[in-house]
């Protein structure tokens, strides 16, 4: 959509924390894959429609205007969830001993979960009609209008999926690690390297290059310190960009 | 025979006069406001300095870059580190602050300004988050989130020392370093290489085929935003007496941005009353709102909504309409 | 090889996009002082022609000669540098400049002064005097003054052309100077582009016969990414395969 929103990172938080609230009231784990989308949606709709449509192509405005947004939104989450990070109970606690090494069930689990939402995105994408008028959106707003896509509807469509995927990957999170209110800050630029790297518009791109970038950071970590890691990846990936400015796969 | 380079006579006076008021209002004020006042004022000087050395980039050349607290924070240190080690005086000081912009800014420029917009700003800001990490990490060298403190050495002038733990010599010193700034970014954007910049904002593509070399003229604009960034981060470290890693934070790099997108971009002023908007809200209403950060979103929201080119922006526009 | 009479000529010059073959092995030559004009349905390749002569595209086998010299694998701006200017069919006007300095910009790179920060260019004779000439020359003197986006459209037009001339360009490429205009401004770019043919190589793309019968020694005809015919204008008018695709046409 040709938007750096940076309130992607909080909408991830959001979903955390109202994770944790579904959690608290409700009992239950599992049903907050159901409720917490629903208020996304609610949230994000209008957020798409009244703060982000005007900018259409001003991309530094819709940028700072998402960076309004985002101080608002941890701001409440501040005021209603408070300060300090909480934890949720793992909500799967087994583990599974496969050749000698001990997997925690949950973040199997979140595996399986994550690849099958992925499937079914590239599935929507590519594979269904609706899914090709996104792409057509995508490439050429005004081409795809002229031939009668209400680019419009698809435009707040693709937001609110993007959100909602956001907040699933809050969901899931929230039991790995602790659900704070800046959980957004620290996602939001992996977030938008990973999907530079992978190259705009390439959802191939984007899961290679974060298995990639993980992974190496995982070994980075081990000789380095985590923050000497993360900073190693980062100068990593700005080599790759030097080589290859459009991303590792373009569309 | 001379030609006036285009008649935006109407648009060049008010932002001159906006310019001359500011300059005028603060002249004044370092004498006639009590003590908590004037600090704050110098602060809203130095963010000026900033947010100018920002609108060169963005405002001029389009280029939105979200590493500029890296530019800030080796500024800062450029200050730090040649009064720690290198024993300088203050004059001296600050032009470390200025060749650390221009390295700096040489390095992260080579890299990032020949990639298109969205790539751009993503790459800034993955050079501002390694310096960032690196800032922080390093404690030994930068003193980490507790930072390093100096001893300033004293101004010395032709006519004698003075010192800038003076309040009063403070305030004039840094409003001295706003004037020139102003003075030399406004020759710089009236400049004939100051009109190439423009035209690059207006549409990179066609300037291509005008037979220039685009990348080298927005390195350029890049380098000196830089530096003037890094020469506020420096101006920032003497007053305060101290720098951190705190100065590569992720606050320094998207505020320019805020106040070019709310005072009004690539009018070199415009930062100017962005950033005296947001230091005022942020000193009042922090005291009696713990949350006031969502009236700061709220803020930027309903301004970005009246005029994408912010509040000078829109001034200009309704003049020329 | 090139020969060295023709001051403008591609050899050979494919362009594929994926399975689509934009230019299909492009022979054309251009003597200097000729006016050229290249006329062909939509889609026949004639903006991607001038696209990938001026650099903006690489050809995907072919070479482009200016003036005996290979500039095939040139950046647009140092083919522009060598002589080469080209007007845009939609067009690329700075629209808060005015008409002026959107002239100034091109006038000042040929009296190299652009590195000068400090001389304000208020004094530099030549280049405002030149940039006064071409203001006349092309009847936008009134408008001098005019911020870019206030221009109407044929004022516009006109500019672009303005703008390529700033460059002192040995040949000028007009991409359709007269789409969209009315006829009373058709006319007017007509006796703008005669006046300018008495100086400089012309190669004109346009879909208005009359412009094109009236104003060039020799026309080529495009078709589908192919010259399908090469002549002067009385031979190409009458020319049975040109009729059918001009017939079967909306232009």
């Amino acid at each position: 959509m040709g938007i750096v929103n940076m309130a992607h990172g909080d909408i991830y938080m959001a979903g955390a924390i109202l994770t944790f609230y579904v959690v608290s009231t409700l009992g239950n784990f599992w049903l907050s894959l159901v409720v917490v989308p629903v208020v996304i949606i609610l949230i994000s709709a209008p957020m798409e429609r009244f703060v982000l449509r005007p900018y259409e192509g001003y991309h530094s405005s819709s940028m700072i205007a998402t960076v309004g947004i985002s101080f608002i939104i941890q701001q409440i989450a501040l005021g209603t969830y408070g300060g300090i990070p909480k934890k949720i109970t793992n909500p799967w606690p087994i583990s599974f001993n496969f050749l000698g090494v001990d997997y925690p069930g949950y973040r199997f689990l979140v595996a399986c979960i994550s690849i099958l939402i992925l499937a079914g995105l590239w599935l929507f994408l590519y594979k269904t009609s609706y899914g090709i008028l996104v792409r057509a959106s995508m490439q050429d707003r005004e081409m795809a209008s002229a031939i009668g896509i209400n680019v419009n509807q698809v435009l707040v469509t693709t937001f609110v999926m993007g959100s909602v995927l956001a907040a699933v990957g809050g969901i899931l999170a929230a039991p790995i690690n602790q659900v704070s209110y800046l959980m957004g800050n620290d996602i939001v630029l992996l977030c938008f390297i990973v999907v530079i790297v992978g190259g705009l518009g390439s959802l191939k791109g984007t899961l290679i290059a974060a298995l990639s970038l993980c992974s190496l950071e995982g070994m980075m970590a081990s000789i380095l310190s985590p923050t000497q890691a993360r900073a190693a990846i980062f100068v990593i990936m700005i080599i790759v960009l030097m080589r290859r400015p459009q991303g590792l796969f373009t569309e | 025979m001379s030609m006036i380079f285009g008649k935006i006579v109407e648009k060049r006076p008010i932002v001159f006069y906006v310019a001359i008021v500011f300059l005028l209002l603060f002249l004044v004020m370092g004498v006639t406001l009590p003590k908590g006042a004037r600090s704050l004022v110098i602060q809203m000087m130095i963010f000026s300095i900033l947010g100018m050395g920002y609108d060169l980039s963005l405002g001029f050349t389009n280029q939105c870059s979200l590493g500029h607290s890296v530019f800030f924070g080796a500024g800062a240190y450029g200050v730090i580190f040649s009064i720690m080690y290198l024993k300088v005086g203050l004059l001296p000081s600050l032009s470390f602050s200025f060749v650390a912009g221009l390295v700096f800014a040489v390095i992260t420029g080579v890299i990032s300004v020949r990639l298109s917009e969205a790539y751009f700003v993503i790459v800034t800001a993955i050079f501002f988050a390694v310096f960032h990490l690196l800032a922080m990490d390093m404690t030994w060298l930068t003193g980490g989130d507790d930072g390093l403190s100096i001893q300033l050495p004293a101004l010395s002038l032709g006519f004698g020392k003075l010192s800038l733990y003076d309040p009063l010599v403070n305030y004039y010193f840094v409003l001295a370093f706003l004037v020139l700034s102003y003075l030399i970014l406004d020759r710089i954007v009236k400049s004939p290489m100051g009109k190439v910049f423009i035209s690059i904002r207006e549409s990179e593509k066609r300037v291509q085929f005008l037979g220039y070399n685009v990348f080298r003229y927005k390195l350029i604009a890049f380098i000196l935003s830089g530096m003037f960034s890094a020469l506020s981060g420096g101006l920032y470290a003497l007053t305060l007496r101290y720098g951190s890693a705190d100065f590569f934070s992720f606050h320094w790099s998207i505020m320019p941005v805020v106040w070019c997108l709310i005072g009004g971009l690539g009018t070199l002023v415009g930062p100017w009353i962005g950033a005296v908007i947001m230091s005022l809200f942020q000193y009042y209403v922090s005291a009696w709102w713990t949350y006031y950060l969502i009236l700061f979103g709220i803020i930027i929201l309903l301004i970005l909504r009246i005029s994408r080119k912010g509040i000078l922006g829109y001034i200009i526009s309704r003049r020329l309409t | 090889m090139a020969s060295g009479a023709n001051f403008l000529e591609t050899l050979d010059v494919t362009k594929r996009f994926g399975g689509l073959t934009a230019l299909d092995h492009v022979t054309y030559a251009v003597k200097e002082g000729e006016v050229r004009g290249i006329i062909g349905p939509n889609g026949a390749g004639k903006t991607t022609f001038f696209n990938v002569i001026t650099g903006e595209l690489k050809p995907t086998s072919g070479k482009i000669f200016l003036k005996g010299e290979d500039i095939t694998d040139l950046s647009p701006h140092l083919i522009c540098q060598k002589g080469l200017s080209r007007t845009f069919q939609l067009t690329l006007v700075f629209p808060e400049m005015t008409v002026y300095d959107s002239i100034w910009v091109g006038v000042n790179l040929r009296k190299r002064w652009p590195w000068n920060p400090v001389v304000s260019a208020h004094h530099i004779l030549d280049v405002s005097q030149r940039t006064q000439e071409i203001c006349e020359l092309v009847g936008l003197t009134e408008k001098m003054n005019e911020l870019a986006y206030n221009l109407s459209y044929g004022h516009q037009k006109v500019l672009e052309i303005a703008m390529a001339l700033s460059t002192e360009p040995s040949v000028l490429l007009l991409d359709e100077p007269t789409q969209g205009v009315s006829p009373q401004e058709t006319d007017n770019i007509s006796k703008v582009i005669e006046k300018l043919s008495k100086n400089m190589t012309i190669i004109l793309i346009e879909h208005s016969m009359d412009v094109v019968l009236r104003l060039c020694h020799v026309i080529t005809v495009l078709s589908e990414g192919r010259v399908i015919a090469e002549g002067r204008p009385e031979e190409i008018s009458k020319n049975e395969e040109v009729q059918r695709i001009y017939l079967g046409e909306v232009s």
